[in-house]
């Protein structure tokens, strides 16, 4: 028996996002937790909506969840996030044969960073940096491109400025997160064919599919079994599911957030 | 980096200094694939950034690097990352089969059409899903593919004995209109000559426009699946926009242009508007190609230069194939179904009646068949292209029967189909 359709909201940063909506509407109806999908032009509408119970879930990037749940004032719960996001990374590139064995010798250079939102380009790979012994906003003369702002750096643009930035030695060095690497990688794409990486993050947590704690728990549980059960495998939904950057839904849990919650703080995010 | 772990992976690699974007991906792929999901692999690398990419190739492919560390010997230090193979299957399709025979080949180190059909490890589907993919024979196709939807899905519809040799014989027998014609000895004929020759040459590629159109209708029509007759019809169409580039080429060389006369494409389009395929084939193939076989070679034997004779001998190659496939497809389909045979006979009667105000062929083409047969606008000249025209129309009506009949139709319905041929010939 079918329950209500739920509200889902997504941020639209790239017109794929609509076959992707269309596609997992139909899986998610034909599954008895139907669906219907709002698109939000940025994370801090669809935060508010998520908040103000517009929508009853929010496909959030890990900047916008973690507002969300500061300023929530109650729990909220995850109800599934990509393999992608489980172990999201930032990767610090130079141009080849810099040499560079610790971030600290970074010290001095010109240092790019994406869009000021994007938790992978811009938060915390000052805060990592910090941790290994990098000051950057003090050390580094920092070269921020805060493009495509409210999208969290979803679009990649500010990325791709930053790879650009230290092809043309604008910048010593910057910072973009593992997937665009790899995905620039995969197709030799020119614009890094003269970088390599000195240096990996940790793993972290990037989007989840967010809801509030009030929210009915066996539907969402419903809701979560459904997305979990999405075969990669199965031919309706690999292209929807390759769209979507993902080849398995976990479950997802909060601790891959806690660096990014500090790094907030520490950064002034929340005021 | 991490200390080595103490249990061992499924397997290790070494990949030495090649990096991502060198060749890296895919000598991984090859050994993931080989893999079983879940199973734990060891890549090793003398690069500390190619260490530090592999996460990021294992996510973006399916797999999750769970490990790595730093490793020294006496060639130096090297960094590994253990990577678990995830469960997503590169392709959506059972595994390939194991390596079959290998394709018979003839004398010469031949690989002929008719062999590669007949060999092939799965037998052309007579009546595949019309939702088939363009798929080539012998491929194992993925699921998730989009669907077609062919109009034409049954084998027996579109098949003629032969149809494979035909279509060898056409890739082998291909000839070039720019340099196979000795064109310098089209200059120079008399203006009345030179402009009844540009008028039957402008005839010709009129016609060889809906040789053209028909098959090419049709092609886009046929299931995938068979490959034999996308082949065919493949060679069908390219026989015949050469004939369009030869004849058009012949009918300006000269500096005369022709009419393209209005009872030429009435006729023409009333054979385009023909939707069932072997209709189509009796009407176009074994009717309208049967009988410019007769008009072609009369030419070759006739025209007044070389350059003439030899677009006429070229074509008329050509044309043979294309009616050997006719009589053959529909012999063969009135056989299989003898219901067919007055769907045919309708589609030859529906056509005449669209056709009820051409009674004869054209006085414009008449005469410059004449004079181009003539070769010159002398009386006597004329007295003998005139006589030749009269014996190629009684040729014609002869023929058309004698090919008829081997189509499969009794003599009587043969002379009745004759007579309703279009004055138009094609």
């Amino acid at each position: 028996m079918s329950g209500p359709t739920l509200l889902v909201g997504a941020v639209a940063y790239h017109e794929r996002v609509v076959p992707i909506w269309e596609i997992f509407r139909e899986y998610f109806s034909a599954r008895d937790v139907p669906v219907d999908y709002v698109l939000y032009s940025n994370y801090e509408r669809q935060a508010e909506a998520l908040l103000d119970g517009k929508i009853d879930i929010g496909w959030n990037t890990n900047t916008a969840f973690v507002r969300i749940r500061h300023v929530a004032g109650e729990p909220v719960r995850i109800l599934g996030m990509r393999d992608v996001d489980s172990d999201w990374a930032t990767l610090v590139v130079t141009r080849k044969g810099e040499g560079v064995e610790k971030v600290s010798e970074l010290s001095g250079t010109r240092l790019a960073l994406g869009s000021r939102d994007s938790g992978h380009a811009a938060i915390l790979p000052l805060y990592y940096l910090a941790r290994e012994g990098l000051d950057a906003v003090n050390d580094c003369e920092l070269i921020r491109f805060d493009t495509d702002l409210g999208k969290h750096g979803d679009t990649g643009d500010s990325e791709l400025r930053v790879l650009r930035a230290v092809a043309d030695g604008e910048a010593g060095a910057g910072a973009v997160g593992a997937p665009i690497w790899a995905s620039l990688k995969a197709k030799a794409d020119p614009l890094i064919s003269g970088l390599e990486v000195q240096w990996r993050s940790e793993d972290y947590y990037h989007c989840n599919f967010t809801v509030l704690g009030s929210m009915d728990r066996a539907v969402a549980d419903r809701w979560s079994a459904a997305l979990l059960a999405m075969d990669y495998n199965d031919p309706s939904l690999r292209y929807a599911m390759d769209l979507e950057g993902v080849k398995k839904w976990l479950p997802g849990d909060e601790k891959g957030y806690a660096t990014l919650t500090e790094a907030m703080v520490q950064q002034g995010y929340f005021g | 980096m991490n200390s080595p772990p103490q249990d061992t992976a499924t397997r290790s690699i070494d990949a030495g200094d090649i990096e991502f974007g060198d060749g890296l991906e895919i000598l991984l792929s090859t050994v993931f694939q080989a893999a079983e999901p879940g199973q734990t692999i060891d890549v090793a690398t003398s690069s500390r950034s190619t260490a530090l990419e592999l996460p990021g190739w294992a996510r973006s492919t399916g797999h999750s690097a769970e490990r790595d560390w730093k490793e020294t010997n006496g060639n130096g230090q090297r960094f590994v990352v253990r990577v678990r193979r995830g469960e997503a299957a590169p392709v959506l399709a059972p595994d390939l089969p194991s390596r079959g025979e290998p394709m018979p080949l003839r004398l010469g180190s031949q690989f002929h059409t008719t062999d590669l059909v007949n060999a092939a490890p799965e037998r052309l589907p007579g009546s595949p899903d019309p939702g088939y993919g363009l798929i080539p024979l012998g491929a194992v196709p993925e699921s998730g593919g989009p669907q077609y939807s062919w109009r034409l899905n049954h084998h027996d519809d579109l098949w003629a004995e032969e149809i494979t040799d035909l279509t060898e014989r056409a890739s082998s027998a291909q000839w070039d209109a720019t340099v196979d014609v000795p064109w310098n000895e089209a200059l120079g004929l008399p203006d009345d000559v030179e402009r009844a020759v540009a008028q039957v040459m402008t005839f010709i590629a009129s016609n060889e426009y809906v040789a053209l159109y028909v098959p090419s209708k049709f092609l886009p029509q046929v299931n995938s699946a068979f490959v034999d007759i996308l082949m065919w019809l493949a060679s069908h169409i390219h026989d015949e926009a050469r004939h369009v580039e030869v004849f058009t080429k012949r009918a300006l060389i000269g500096g005369q242009r022709g009419y393209a006369l209005a009872s030429t494409q009435m006729s023409l389009h009333s054979l385009l508007e023909e939707d069932d395929f072997s209709s189509a084939s009796l009407l176009l193939n074994v009717l309208g190609e049967g009988t410019f076989i007769d008009l072609l070679g009369f030419i070759s034997r006739n025209a007044p230069d070389a350059a003439t004779a030899a677009c006429a001998r070229l074509a008329h190659r050509d044309e043979q194939r294309h009616v050997h496939f006719g009589i053959s497809h529909v012999r063969r389909s009135q056989k299989l179904d003898p219901d067919s045979t007055p769907q045919l006979i309708g589609a030859v009667e529906a056509r005449a009646a669209k056709l009820a105000t051409l009674t004869g062929l054209s006085p414009v083409l008449l005469e410059s068949l004449t004079i181009l047969a003539a070769g010159s606008t002398r009386s006597a000249s004329l007295r003998r292209g005139a006589a030749g025209v009269k014996e190629l129309t009684r040729l014609m009506e002869v023929n058309r029967i004698r090919r008829l009949r081997a189509a499969g139709f009794d003599a009587e319905t043969a002379h009745h189909l004759s007579e309703l041929h279009t004055p138009n010939l094609m």
